[in-house]
């Protein structure tokens, strides 16, 4: 016979499993709904990293391990970068040869996106740099691509998609919230892309000199008149340079050269004595000081100003 | 009864000769049939287990076993080659993962397998000491491997020639051991692990030396143009990729031509892999794709029809055995007809002499089993690699 006592104590029993299951099944759905999702991404420059964190909002970790005084396009990081890299869940290269390291080392293709893959027909050979060969029929090396791609702001844009895609593809469930959040730093890509080519059509043939060539795509763009130098901005040129510039300026009178980063004083004035003034149009390769890819972009844009008198 | 035994006993190691003759007769009689089930039956279960896990393979048009056997076992007979344009072509229609495979060269006489990383994530393959690769040169040994060779992480291996004749050919590369895989008790147990990119070093497309461009030595300069500079063959190259001169590594020509075996295609889901496939039916097609299981089952198809031709020799054989053991023993009773006589004077009934006989079989046939056993338990612990030396390699 069942007592009042036995009967609670029963209760008492089945409530406190209830519970229990209740607490387990919160632990395992908070587990299983937030911490699991968050996709690991490391990008190879600060450009990929940037569209990735706009794309992938709360639901992505984007890491990016080059330090912040080394341009990422030369640097060669470590095993435990490595490491890092091999465990991520995407991996976001530049492609058109950016970042050589990556084909020194081992990463997984299956989690390898190479964001300008769709338009490397567009890809541009760069035509200064020095080839070789082994014996009079030998394959050439190092034919090397111009690889700042999303100086083309719509190349960018379209960097921002494969991106997008790629974070669809892990996961399907939060694909409308990157493809939404690509739709809106396209937008904005887009009306920065518009600005630039209104600037410059104010004067599409004024020649300009720029200070290294990374500008290619840049210049593809927007129709700009550039020829390269080797001009690094924290270092003085050397006479053999200066000499250089003076060739140029024979048969490509420029009035104005484009800098990737603020250049000495010593040289801007010496460049002025030449009736050549300087702007900054920074690549934006790695981690800005201040602001973000945008903000360095409406700033270069604002510097294009001066040198278009717009 | 174990009288009997006794005196069959002394009669039997009396005559040693007799004896020992008819023990191996028998022994080997039954042992060659159940040895040959036991090594079919190991075959198969590593053929088929391997095969089934691998979806569909990509390779030349030619031996598809060949391409198989390359490809999962490692074998020495290499497919004819095809590009990393049969892996982008494969990426590009977004149906399955391509997994590159360069099976060619070796090192110490084990196969060297140049892949991604992918193909670890694929095959469950865990590292049990040290690291995974991760720079060029860096290698992964399988865990027999590392116990034959006596390697640990840190150390070093070194390629082999292809051939040894050929003086003007690349020179060998000196790798690093990474890490240690995980025994798997499969094939990749066998094998040194690299990524694509250092097959294609060890192959020569890729290398290191000084920076042409800037070398002043005439002698190491064929041809300067205002682009392009050809060194002659003395321009020394780096046998061994170090942090030093990792900068100085560089491919010539185009990789989408550069050179792979095969390609493992994992499709993402049964109607992705259909649809592969059907893209691999034209005429015209260089390339082939193949269902390994289907490869791999119709290979063993052919080993159970010659097993079964076997089996009929080796009944044929037995029979002729049981027929001159039974002769034997007949010989044997007659000449010893005045010994039995005697045994039956000395008051033995026929039936104590029938039982002595019996006890004397039972000593020969007894012993053969035990033997028998002992060989198929000796035949069972190195199956494993009897098989791969048999079958597989």
């Amino acid at each position: 016979m069942i007592t009042k006592r036995s009967f609670l104590i029963q209760q008492s029993r089945v409530y406190s499993w209830l519970i229990i299951t209740a607490i387990f099944i919160l632990i395992f759905s908070v587990r299983h709904g937030s911490a699991a999702e968050i996709l690991t991404v490391y990008a190879v420059n600060y450009p990929l990293k940037y569209f990735a964190e706009r794309i992938g909002g709360d639901h992505v970790k984007v890491e990016f391990p080059a330090p912040a005084d080394v341009d990422p396009a030369h640097w060669n990081p470590d095993l435990e970068n490595i490491s890092a890299y091999q465990k991520a869940d995407l991996i976001l290269i530049n492609g058109a040869g950016y970042a050589k390291w990556v084909n020194k080392v081992s990463l997984p293709r299956s989690k390898m996106v190479n964001t300008s893959r769709q338009f490397k027909d567009q890809y541009i050979t760069s035509k200064e740099v020095m080839t070789h060969s082994h014996g009079g029929e030998g394959k050439h090396a190092h034919e090397s691509l111009a690889f700042t791609t999303w100086l083309d702001l719509e190349l960018a844009a379209r960097q921002a998609e494969a991106i997008a895609a790629a974070m669809g593809r892990k996961q399907p469930a939060l694909q409308k919230t990157f493809q939404a959040n690509h739709a809106s730093l396209a937008k904005e890509l887009k009306a920065l892309d518009q600005k630039i080519q209104a600037i410059v059509s104010k004067n599409p043939s004024m020649p300009l000199i720029v200070s290294h060539p990374v500008y290619d795509y840049f210049a593809r763009r927007y129709r700009l008149n550039i020829v390269s130098v080797h001009w690094e901005p924290d270092e003085a040129p050397g006479d053999e340079q200066w000499l250089e510039l003076k060739k140029i300026l024979k048969h490509h009178p420029a009035k104005w050269m484009i800098w990737e980063g603020d250049p000495l004083k010593a040289t801007i004035e010496k460049l002025k004595g030449l009736q050549i003034n300087s702007i900054v149009f920074n690549p934006c390769g790695n981690v800005p000081a201040e602001g973000d890819f945008l903000t360095v972009m409406r700033q270069n844009i604002e510097n294009l100003k001066m040198a278009f008198d717009y | 009864m174990f009288d009997n035994l006794y005196i069959a006993w002394k009669y039997v190691s009396y005559n040693r000769v007799k004896t020992t003759v008819l023990i191996a007769c028998i022994t080997l009689i039954s042992f060659l049939p159940f040895s040959l089930q036991l090594l079919l039956n190991e075959s198969e279960r590593q053929l088929m287990s391997r095969a089934v896990n691998t979806p569909l393979i990509v390779g030349a048009k030619g031996s598809s076993l060949d391409l198989v056997m390359n490809t999962l076992y490692f074998g020495d007979d290499v497919p004819e080659l095809i590009s990393m344009e049969a892996l982008d072509r494969i990426a590009e229609t977004d149906l399955s993962l391509p997994i590159p495979m360069y099976v060619r060269f070796k090192a110490r006489g084990h196969p060297i397998a140049g892949t991604t990383l992918d193909y670890f994530e694929f095959r469950g393959l865990k590292i049990v000491q040290g690291r995974q690769f991760a720079v060029l040169g860096d290698c992964v040994l399988g865990a027999k491997v590392a116990k034959s060779l006596a390697l640990k992480p840190g150390d070093s291996l070194i390629s082999s020639p292809e051939s040894l004749f050929d003086l003007a050919g690349v020179y060998p590369l000196k790798m690093k051991v990474a890490g240690i895989l995980e025994k798997s008790h499969t094939s990749d147990d066998l094998v040194v692990f690299v990524d694509l990119k250092t097959t294609w070093v060890i192959q020569g497309l890729g290398h290191g030396h000084q920076d042409v461009t800037k070398i002043k030595d005439p002698t190491l300069v064929l041809k300067r143009t205002d682009s392009n500079v050809a060194a002659t063959a003395k321009l020394y190259h780096f046998t061994e990729i170090t942090k030093k001169n990792m900068d100085s590594f560089h491919f010539h020509g185009n990789l989408s031509a550069y050179p792979i075996s095969a390609v493992i295609a994992v499709p993402y889901d049964t109607k992705s892999g259909t649809i592969l496939r059907g893209r691999y039916l034209s005429k015209e097609e260089t390339q082939q794709i193949v269902k390994p299981e289907e490869v791999i089952d119709s290979l063993l198809q052919n080993i159970f029809r010659i097993k079964n031709v076997m089996d009929a020799v080796i009944a044929v054989v037995a029979l002729a055995t049981v027929l001159a053991v039974v002769l034997v023993f007949a010989l044997s009773l007659r000449l010893r007809q005045r010994e039995i006589q005697t045994i039956f004077k000395i008051g033995c009934s026929r039936m104590t002499i029938t039982k002595l006989v019996a006890a004397e079989i039972m000593i020969i046939v007894c012993s053969s089993a035990v033997l028998c056993g002992i060989m198929m338990l000796a035949i069972h612990t190195v199956s494993n690699d009897l098989v791969r030396m048999l079958f597989i390699r």
